[in-house]
């Protein structure tokens, strides 16, 4: 009754011939493009700190792709590929000790050259920098150094095999050694990386620019004079910049301007699917905080799994899709991403379905008095604000009674870090290497275990696969992690966004990956 | 007028002092974490640590106050948590485009507002009130955020005469400057027009059947030099009344326009600022937006007691 009255009011039909017009997967443009000229990309919010050790914002990963060259970087295909280095690493029998080979012949933007002692002076102040964000990625390295001028010998304390994904976000963008020591804490405001752009300048809340670098080694592939980056928070007005031509690209795009953008002749839509996921967490053990042990919760979701399975049971996810984002995501029920290159997760027509009858069984069986009530808190945005409304018609048919307390984010990661809640929408951009989606979130104590999931099984195939090089076998184990966590309900899995992006039809050698960022490095406008 | 100067800058002075306690206690009260909101994503206790140690969050209120003061009375306001940029410069970057926004707003808002409120008092009864009394209506109805778009979408997209968003500064290119601030001066200012016009109708009208006006009039002088020089004189009183009481919310509302036409000026600051609890731009920002109310509120001052000396007498004594 409840989901078909939100199919009434939301109109399902129309919503759904709209989202296939948006068409497939859709990731670059290779159209021949002339040289010259500026490229203005509208970005959803301002990047913090333009310094690859500090940075923590997915938009500020976007102007690190044009700048800030990384050891290692991914395909079209969501591929390891060696960027600054010259290939995949080589790995000792052992685990323990990691080879890179360094591009030779390249130069950062102050024009000092690139070597092996620069890697590794960067990857030591990534690790070892106080506040660096990339200090828990590069924890296991316990020694980095350059042998000759052209190799870098990683140490490892335990074999960890997520490295070279790591290696390939920004603990592997390598900072020139001569900037790093005459900006110190500045280097942000002078940041000077290998890249196909330099920074130029940056205005607070207004623009990031960067210049074509004469000084990059394949700097006769570059098209584009200037790139600049603009932050234009609000989504329609984010659109009404490319239609008037002020803006040439516009980054993370929700579904509502993407319908919008598809009835404008002059533009044309990129999306890609994301590694990231979106879902329900449930507080099961989080009584003392974020990273303590985990203790015991007195309430049905927490100490019974039946009435967690459910609630699990009660949601339609391909509904919640078509409702609140116009089916333009996917559907998910496990922390990995298909798309991943390295352990590809659940695909969405594998996830459980809905099954009211069996979630009211359940109930029944667990003995717990109806409504179950339970409070979701939820950050303030419309788009959540429609998730938890959504959930609560479905819940409600099962036997729950879902009230939302809608809670700014910062205050409610605060209150979840410190187990205030019932449950809370929870989400994760993604990383490459899929332990990058599960060991902080999962693991007994993980440091972003806020549901206070303890569970040996788990924290076993974590570790399990970080130390595991082969790929069929890290699937096998990722597979069976997934199975582990969904059997517990604690992190309910629901959707994965895409990635898109609208550009001008101007413009052209635009590569829009899984990883989310927008590349502009061979872009142009068209000949 | 030095002595009635110098009083009013003493009471702005104690003002200020008080503005800035409850601007630093306030920001604090807010709710969650600050290096929560800077951690972003990947905040394990050891990042969190190491940036509330950065930004002396560890210390208590009063020393950081302190702290904070101390700089500030150097032109220190510290270093922004969010991008590491000196806020002193995004403040002096940001300034110029929000008093710039608001000129031109206050302009649009005296050269209209006064204009028809003089022709709808003048001629009372006939179309000219009708159609001034309406489009004031409309002024004040219409969200600004709507107008915004709308405006946008008819003078940027459809007709692309003015630019749908950014900041060049005047002395870089004039009239690329006027193509992006005259829309959103529109959106800022017709709310504010259509107030004095209305205020300066009211107050027009009470002169207009005054005695002094009637005496002019007997006294033969035109009809020029009885609206400008004596009607609309008296009535300026009650419009700078207005205008500096609204001038506090042309600075508010500069927040949703800046929004609306990304201009990198005070409010999208301010709004960038609370959303990643950046403590340092944050109370830089608030700080100065007060400063700037204490200031306007001098000037008006100053203003009465120009256009009406016994004010100034008043305020002496």
């Amino acid at each position: 009754m409840a989901v078909a009255l939100v199919s009434l009011v939301s109109g399902c039909t129309s919503l759904q011939s709209s989202a296939t017009e948006v068409g497939g997967v859709r990731k670059t443009d290779e159209r021949p493009v002339r040289d010259g000229g500026t490229l203005t990309v509208a970005l959803n919010s301002d990047p913090d700190k333009l310094d690859p050790s500090l940075a923590q914002t997915l938009v500020g990963r976007t102007v690190f792709a044009g700048m800030c060259e990384k050891l290692y970087d991914i395909d079209e295909n969501g591929t390891l590929v060696p960027q600054l280095a010259t290939s995949l690493p080589e790995v000792s029998a052992d685990g323990l000790t990691v080879t890179l080979p360094v591009r030779q012949g390249a130069k950062f933007s102050d024009g000092t050259p690139l070597d092996a002692a620069a890697v590794v002076t960067s990857l030591l102040r990534h690790r070892d920098l106080p506040g660096s964000a990339r200090a828990t990625e590069l924890g296991p390295v316990e020694k980095a150094v350059a042998v000759g001028s052209s190799t870098v010998r990683i140490t490892l304390d335990h074999p960890y095999v997520p490295l070279t994904g790591v290696l390939a976000d920004r603990a592997g963008m390598v900072m020139s050694p001569t900037a790093l020591k005459k900006y110190g804490k500045d280097f942000t405001n002078h940041p000077s990386c290998v890249g196909a752009f330099r920074f130029v300048e940056r205005v607070g809340g207004d623009r990031i620019v960067l210049e074509k670098d004469p000084n990059y080694y394949d700097a006769a592939k570059i098209h584009l004079d200037k790139v600049v980056y603009k932050p234009i928070a609000d989504g329609n007005v984010r659109l009404a910049n490319l239609r008037s031509g002020d803006v040439q690209i516009g980054d993370q795009m929700g579904p509502v301007d993407v319908q919008s953008s598809l009835t404008e002749p002059k533009l044309q839509l990129f999306n890609s699917p994301s590694l990231g996921y979106q879902g329900i967490g449930v507080n099961v053990g989080n009584v003392n905080g974020l990273g303590e042990k985990p203790g015991k919760i007195d309430t049905p979701l927490a100490s019974d799994v039946r009435v967690r399975e459910a609630f699990d049971l009660a949601i339609d996810r391909d509904l919640l899709n078509t409702v609140v984002f116009q089916g333009m995501y996917e559907p998910a029920c496990g922390p990995i991403s298909p798309q991943s290159g390295i352990a590809p997760g659940v695909d969405p027509e594998d996830c459980p379905k809905r099954d009211v009858a069996k979630a009211k069984k359940l109930l029944k069986e667990a003995g717990v008095k109806l409504p179950v009530k339970i409070e979701l808190k939820t950050s303030t945005t419309p788009e959540q604000g429609r998730v938890g409304q959504v959930l609560q018609a479905m819940v409600k048919e099962a036997g729950f009674e879902l009230s939302l307390l809608p809670t700014e984010y910062a205050t409610m990661i605060s209150e979840t870090d410190e187990g205030d809640y019932d449950v809370f929408t929870s989400g994760w951009s993604g990383r490459l290497d899929p332990d990058g989606n599960v060991s902080n979130f999962l693991k007994t104590a993980g440091a972003m275990n806020a549901y206070g999931i303890g569970d040996p099984d788990i924290d076993r195939l974590i570790d399990e696969g970080r130390s595991v090089s082969d790929p069929a076998r890290r699937t096998e184990i990722y597979d069976e992690l997934t199975r582990r966590v969904q059997g517990d309900h604690s992190m309910i899995y629901l959707y994965r966004q895409k990635n898109y992006v609208v550009a001008s039809k101007d413009v052209a050698g635009i590569r829009v990956y899984g990883d989310g960022l927008v590349r502009v490095t061979n872009a142009g406008y068209i000949r | 007028m030095t002595k009635f100067l110098l009083t009013r800058l003493r009471q702005s002075l104690i003002t200020l002092i008080l503005v800035s306690i409850v601007v630093f206690a306030g920001i604090r009260a807010l709710p969650g974490d600050p290096a929560l909101a800077l951690a972003g994503e990947e905040r394990s206790p050891e990042a969190l640590a190491a940036i509330r140690e950065a930004y002396g969050l560890n210390d208590n209120i009063v020393v950081q106050y302190g702290r904070f003061v101390g700089h500030a009375l150097t032109g220190d306001l510290g270093t922004s948590s969010r991008t590491g940029l000196p806020v002193s410069e995004a403040i002096g970057q940001a300034l110029p485009v929000t008093l710039e926004l608001a000129a031109l707003s206050l302009l649009l808002a005296v050269v209209v507002g006064i204009g028809a409120g003089v022709l709808a008092a003048v001629r009372r009864g006939k179309p000219e009130e009708w159609l001034a009394n309406a489009v004031a209506l409309v002024g004040l109805s219409i969200p600004t955020f709507w107008l915004g778009i709308v405006l946008v979408l008819g003078f940027a997209i459809a007709v692309p005469v003015f630019a749908a968003s950014g900041y060049v500064p005047f002395g870089t290119d004039p009239l690329d400057n006027l193509r992006r601030m005259v829309l959103p001066s529109i959106v800022l200012g017709s709310g504010l027009a259509a107030v004095v016009m209305r205020q300066t109708r009211g107050a027009m009208l009470d002169s207009l059947s005054a005695d002094y006006v009637r005496t002019a009039r007997a006294k033969g002088l035109s009809r020029r030099a009885v609206v400008g020089g004596h009607a609309l004189r008296n009535s300026l009183v009650t419009v700078v009344t207005v205008l500096g009481l609204q001038l506090g919310h042309l600075i508010s509302g500069a927040v949703v326009t800046e929004q609306i036409f990304v201009l990198p000026g005070f409010g999208k600051l301010t709004i960038d600022a609370v959303f990643t609890r950046d403590y340092a731009t944050l109370q830089a920002v608030v700080l100065c937006t007060s400063a700037a109310y204490i200031l306007i509120n001098l000037l008006v001052d100053v203003v009465y007691s120009v256009i009406d000396p016994r004010i100034r007498l008043g305020g002496a004594r």
